[in-house]
């Protein structure tokens, strides 16, 4: 199904967030495009796009960005933000393509504390596997499909029941923190 | 059992070892010298940094993500506080740009020599790897000269940098690119055109293009692998969109990537040309003007109680694309929360590709051709599956790579 090369052929932001809108129809909470500038005059050098999403349309959406160009993965950063964990999943989007045309895609998805499952996208793209289990170690998030859910960079003897980002009762107590000064 | 009947022993590199510059662990599944699988576990020297930042303002933090890595201390700084430039939308002035960018290109050349120098010592071509570091210190020279200190700068600040590019200094860097161009082709020379130095690097740690993609390499290690891809081109930063970078891919040299540790090799002396090039078009077009937005440090941290947002930063580090994310809320001091992706973090997902069907006499060549970033170490433990084991000390291991080279040139 998925493409393991990079699309010469770029599009604008503007053809992307079009596209992205009508296989998507009414489940893209927000998409904001941001303009980059460089340059000693201040060009437009290249676009971000920031894209919120509900969690069920969250694969879709990857597969969307699948028919464009492979998306190539950065990271996943997050948030422990009360009732859920906010997941923002960075990836890039014809960095092949040529001079400036590159365009950064972050994808913000909220997944409640009472479900904190996200299916994995492994067999998408092998190269998110320590992401997704960064995620789960530090946040708590559980992934589907992830064939390896063993801590990445937690010690061999953590508790996995304490998630150091967490900002609730699962996240760090004064035992777990050595200050040095 | 005979080798290649299936009975396989556990070799555990790491988390200290002679063939990593910093702690990581790789398990090799050995079958007699062929290396059959690989499961690689970090971790070692995790030190929560990014927890760390909840507690300390952006300004802080700066210093702390210089603190990351001692090589390219300088491309985490700027691709940090490019993320807050935009999450509170502050504005950088052009000097300040190119100069921010002559020392992203001179930590490049530095690393890269360091590098190539390494690469040379780990299979035993003692004399390239002496030279390599006797060329590197003209770059050490020069940021020392530019910055007061060899690493670790202290130059960079949110909205510009905190050094100006003196008349001395300036002196000093057209000298160094002046030396590299007269000097460095000797290391080059001595490297490439060695038929032992191809056969120990040639047809080793192949990651395909396809694989390169699926797993998301970065750097050289993805341009290695023939992918056409540099931040600095596709989607230009700082001065970068005033100069001509394009990416440096085995194809346009060879006529195709092979994608194994002499195209890594390749593509970093490559870039250390590539780097020399961009220093002189920034040093003919460096703008007058201020290198500051806001030079009070109590100005502008006010200035960034207002912001409220994430901002994220992707800029081509010598290994790599180098991805930091910040959180500022407004009225808050401190950063909300921080990501950072060294270029590590993602070349190392490749590390099992790359070391299928090698020697374990390769395998301190392969680790190290990603250039991972990750300090050096002293022995490994050798364990059969009877659970006795052996310590395999810096210089058997080192004794193992060099004596495939002995071998190769007594054929």
């Amino acid at each position: 199904m998925f493409k393991y090369s990079l699309n010469p052929l770029p599009k604008t932001p503007e053809e992307i967030k079009t596209f992205l809108e009508e296989k998507l129809t009414n489940n893209l909470e927000s998409l904001e495009i941001r303009e980059m500038v460089a340059g000693a005059e201040e060009k437009t050098s290249f676009y971000d796009m920031w894209i919120t999403c509900d969690k069920g349309a969250f694969i879709d959406l990857v597969d969307s960005l699948f028919m464009l160009d492979f998306p190539i993965f950065h990271v996943i950063s997050g948030d422990d933000v009360g009732d859920f964990v906010l997941l923002n999943y960075h990836f890039s989007l014809f960095a092949s393509a040529g001079r400036g045309k590159r365009v950064g895609v972050v994808v913000s998805v909220k997944v409640q504390k009472n479900d904190l499952t996200m299916q994995s996208l492994y067999d998408k793209i092998p190269g998110i596997e320590y992401s997704e289990r960064e995620m789960h170690e530090m946040l708590g998030v559980s992934f589907e499909g992830l064939p390896d859910q063993s801590l990445v960079f937690l010690p061999e003897n953590w508790d996995e029941k304490v998630h150091p980002w967490r900002r609730d009762d699962s996240g760090l107590s004064p035992k777990h923190i050595r200050e040095l000064s | 059992m005979a080798i290649g009947e299936g009975k396989t022993y556990t070799i555990p590199i790491g988390p200290v070892h002679v063939g990593l510059k910093e702690p990581i662990t790789a398990w090799l599944q050995v079958d007699g010298e062929r290396i059959v699988d690989v499961r690689i576990r970090p971790g070692a020297i995790h030190r929560g940094i990014e927890y760390m930042a909840r507690e300390r303002n952006p300004i802080q933090v700066i210093y702390l993500a210089e603190r990351i890595c001692g090589i390219c201390s300088f491309a985490h700084i700027i691709s940090f506080v490019r993320a807050v430039e935009d999450a509170a939308s502050i504005p950088v002035p052009p000097r300040a740009k190119y100069i921010r960018t002559i020392l992203l290109e001179l930590e490049r050349i530095h690393s890269h020599i360091l590098w190539a120098g390494v690469a040379c010592y780990t299979f035993g071509y003692d004399s390239a790897f002496n030279l390599g570091m006797l060329l590197r210190e003209k770059v050490m020279d020069v940021l020392e000269a530019m910055t007061g200190n060899r690493v670790n700068y202290g130059v960079g600040t949110i909205g510009g940098v905190r050094r100006d590019i003196t008349p001395q200094v300036a002196g000093a860097i057209e000298e160094m690119v002046e030396y590299y161009k007269r000097e460095f082709s000797y290391f080059y020379n001595a490297v490439t055109e060695d038929p032992i130095v191809k056969a120990r690097m040639r047809n080793v740690g192949v990651l395909s293009e396809k694989d390169a993609v699926r797993y998301c390499a970065v750097g050289p290690t993805a341009r290695a692998s023939g992918l056409r891809v540099d931040l600095r081109w596709s989607s230009p930063y700082e001065a970068y969109e005033d100069l001509n970078v394009e990416p440096i891919v085995p194809q346009d040299y060879f006529g195709n990537a092979q994608g194994d540790v002499f195209d890594r090799f390749f593509v970093r002396v490559m870039e250390v040309y590539q780097s020399l090039e961009i220093i002189e078009q920034c040093m003919d077009g460096l703008p007058e003007g201020p290198i500051m937005h806001e030079p009070k440090p109590a100005k502008l941290l006010n200035l960034l109680k207002t912001a409220d947002g994430v901002g994220q930063s992707s800029i081509e580090a010598p290994r790599g694309d180098d991805t930091h994310v910040i959180k500022l809320t407004q009225a808050q001091e401190n950063v909300t929360w921080w990501k950072v992706r060294a270029p590590t973090y993602a070349n190392a997902m490749s590390w099992p590709i790359m070391f299928k069907d090698q020697e374990i006499a390769d395998a301190p060549l392969i680790i190290n051709s990603i250039d991972p970033c990750i300090s050096c170490m002293e022995r490994m433990l050798i364990v059969n599956e009877k659970g006795s084991s052996t310590v395999a000390t810096k210089e058997e291991l080192i004794r193992i790579c060099r004596d495939k080279t002995r071998r190769l040139m007594h054929r």
